[in-house]
């Protein structure tokens, strides 16, 4: 025979009596706030992720088993580019960037490999409030084997609009790492600081929360200054076409330094096709280029020396 | 530092003009007065085995009591250019420090003072505590009284490599066809063994060097503080010192990053440490070289180094004990 459980037996759930005190009094509340810590933080710890884009590095936080993870708008900086994402132990996946927010630096990733990842449960019913222990982790200054994400201990000190300020001690590549309650529940996303140590800003979970479908769908919402929205025609190949009589164009110069020399693209190559599409005359290369935007991802299939080549590359900026 | 090849992702600075906004009193922060009261058993600790280290008047490190005798040890590289060595402990001030012994390894110095009667720390039986443990450190004192911050162990103890590998500390001069010194780092251990511009480089560890691949190749596999048997000619004559290695990064200013300029007042000696315990204690630069300790007031490290805006390194009880021992032989004790 079945019983169902009591909603309530949820132990591990309730709000630690330390938030409620003023501060801690003794060695009893002290050591309550300590072992809240410990106690989350392993399943914490294994949710939080390196985020490496291009040059640049932040941290995020895996919310599903599927691999759905929670970032900044500042690290995504976009949407649809590829990540790579690194887990505690250093196992490197591949990732795409969904949606982001552009004024409130909320960002969602997808692990686009096949897995099971350990993620961290969301606080929805927005129990944090004023002066509640909270603990930080990140990548700070980039992943480090060795080291581990950083774990910080802090206070809400304050919470304004769609901000929540603590004094847990962020610096560059936390950004986008997960803020968690005593109890270890997501409550915010790093996004910013200022020149004092307890000036750290994290994103509420109520802004990932009212913009989730379009964060999935992989919307461009609102306008900076967290991420600013790519302009078609903005990308730059840097080479020079003329059509081939065997099909496809024939290179005839490639710019110093540019995204298509750095692909390893020489004069006299051939291109055939362009993101699938099959070339024949030069207009069809730019037709392509116009709806396309710096930083975007180009896939050339192209010959050198009679010999067949897919290459990726990323569209620099005009 | 770690991740070096990264142009770290850094947010912006902004501040956002709202209505409605909580905040909450300062006493009630982390570092408040109010929350730091909960702490003050151990307090009494830094009250009695914590030493103010005084350039003059001036607040220049913190340091760890560790004999009754007056015997304390302290972050070397911060009395570098400290005039009058004095020392505080508890509310005494003596006003004549003498270094005994450094150790540039760890960047640990030995002092002593005439004072007998001292408390030295009690030292805790381990430092492999697991992270969110909370720890206690200095904060910047007043003249009587130790003041206190707390946090938790932030992160894996591990080895902190040299900041840019191990370096000599000399610039040689690029239009010489030998390997001639053109100009020696104040800082650095050639100076300390007395090289000098227009010395020619002719051997490390006894192998031939011709040209500054070869010195790289001879140091690439050492370890800063550790040192190097180093042949010159001067004047026609040989001569062979012993060179202490040094972080290149510490010797010559690097660009700072990023992170560097988001992190104020952070220690230039931060990196080439065997091994570290790491906290999330962020006081000023200057409260480095005192103990840390845990809640029962045992010390389980010496903070060493305030690598940044977020991280903070303190030296191991398990090495900091075998350290003190050592300095405490080698200084005559």
């Amino acid at each position: 025979m079945l019983a169902l459980l009591p909603w309530c037996a949820f132990a591990d759930d309730a709000r630690p009596y330390v938030n409620d005190l003023k501060a801690p009094q003794n060695r009893k509340d002290l050591e309550a706030i300590q072992n809240a810590v410990a106690s989350a933080l392993p399943k914490a710890r294994a949710a939080t992720v390196c985020i490496e884009i291009k040059e640049g590095s932040g941290s995020g936080v895996i919310v599903s088993a599927d691999g759905l993870v929670l970032t900044a708008a500042h690290v995504a900086q976009g949407v649809k580019k590829k990540v790579t994402v690194i887990l505690e132990d250093g196992t490197r996946l591949k990732g795409e960037t969904l949606g982001l927010v552009a004024d409130k630096d909320a960002a969602m990733i997808q692990i686009t490999e096949k897995g099971t990842y350990p993620f961290v449960e969301i606080d929805r019913a927005e129990t944090t409030k004023l002066a509640d222990w909270v603990f930080a982790l990140g990548h700070s200054g980039g992943f480090d084997k060795d080291r581990g994400s950083v774990v910080r201990l802090g206070r809400l000190v304050r919470i304004a609009g769609s901000t929540f300020q603590s004094d847990c001690k962020l610096i560059g590549g936390d950004s986008g790492g997960p803020l968690f309650d005593l109890t270890g529940k997501l409550i915010g996303i790093h996004s910013r600081v200022g020149a004092q140590l307890e000036s750290n800003m994290h994103v509420p979970m109520t802004e990932f929360i009212a913009n989730w479908d379009g964060l999935q769908k992989a919307e461009f919402i609102g306008e900076g200054p967290y991420a600013q929205k790519p302009v078609k025609g903005t990308g730059f190949l840097g080479i020079a076409t003329e059509p081939r009589p065997e099909g496809g164009l024939r290179v005839t110069k490639v710019g110093e330094k540019s995204p298509a020399a750095e692909a390893g693209i020489k004069e006299g190559d051939a291109l055939l096709k362009m993101n699938g599409v099959a070339l024949e005359k030069r207009e069809q290369m730019q037709d392509l280029l116009k709806e396309m935007s710096a930083g975007d991802e180009l896939t050339l299939e192209t010959e050198h020396a009679g010999k067949p080549k897919t290459l990726t590359l990323n569209l620099g900026a005009r | 530092m770690h991740a070096n090849k990264y142009s770290l992702i850094l947010a912006a600075l902004l501040v956002l003009p709202v209505a409605a906004q909580q905040s909450l009193e300062s006493a009630y922060r982390t570092t408040g007065t109010a929350v730091v009261a909960a702490f003050e058993a151990q307090r009494q600790v830094l009250q009695t085995s914590s030493a103010v280290i005084l350039d003059d008047r001036k607040e220049i490190a913190y340091g760890v009591v560790i004999s009754a005798e007056g015997y304390i040890l302290t972050k070397a590289s911060e009395l570098l250019e400290a005039k009058t060595l004095g020392v505080t402990v508890d509310q005494k001030n003596y006003p004549e420090a003498k270094v005994l012994m450094v150790d540039p390894t760890w960047d640990v110095a030995l002092l002593k003072v005439e004072a007998s009667g001292l408390v030295p720390v009690v030292y805790a039986p381990t430092s492999a505590v697991p992270q969110g443990t909370w720890v206690v450190a200095n904060g910047v004192t007043s003249r009587l009284t130790r003041r206190l911050l707390a946090g938790i162990i932030s992160a894996k103890p591990r080895e902190i490599p040299a900041s840019g590998g191990a370096a000599l500390g000399v610039i040689l001069n690029a239009k010489s066809k030998v390997l001639e010194v053109d100009d020696v780092n104040e800082k650095s251990g050639a100076k300390e063994a007395g090289l000098q511009k227009g010395d020619v480089i002719l051997t490390i560890e006894g192998k031939k060097v011709a040209n500054v691949t070869d010195i790289a190749d001879a140091l690439k596999e050492r370890k800063a503080g550790t040192q190097v048997k180093l042949t010159y000619r001067r004047k026609g004559a040989e001569t062979t010192v012993d060179v202490r290695l040094a972080a290149r990064g510490e010797l010559f200013t690097e660009q700072m990053n990023r992170n560097d300029q988001m992190s104020g007042d952070f220690s230039p000696h931060r990196s080439g440490f065997p091994r570290v315990i790491q906290h999330d204690i962020l006081g000023s630069r200057t409260v480095e070289g005192g103990p840390l300790l845990d809640f029962d007031g045992h010390c389980i490290g010496m903070n060493i180094a305030r690598a940044n805006r977020a991280e903070n390194f303190a030296i191991p009880v398990e090495e900091l004990k075998e350290l003190a021992a050592r300095l405490m032989k080698q200084g005559g004790k």
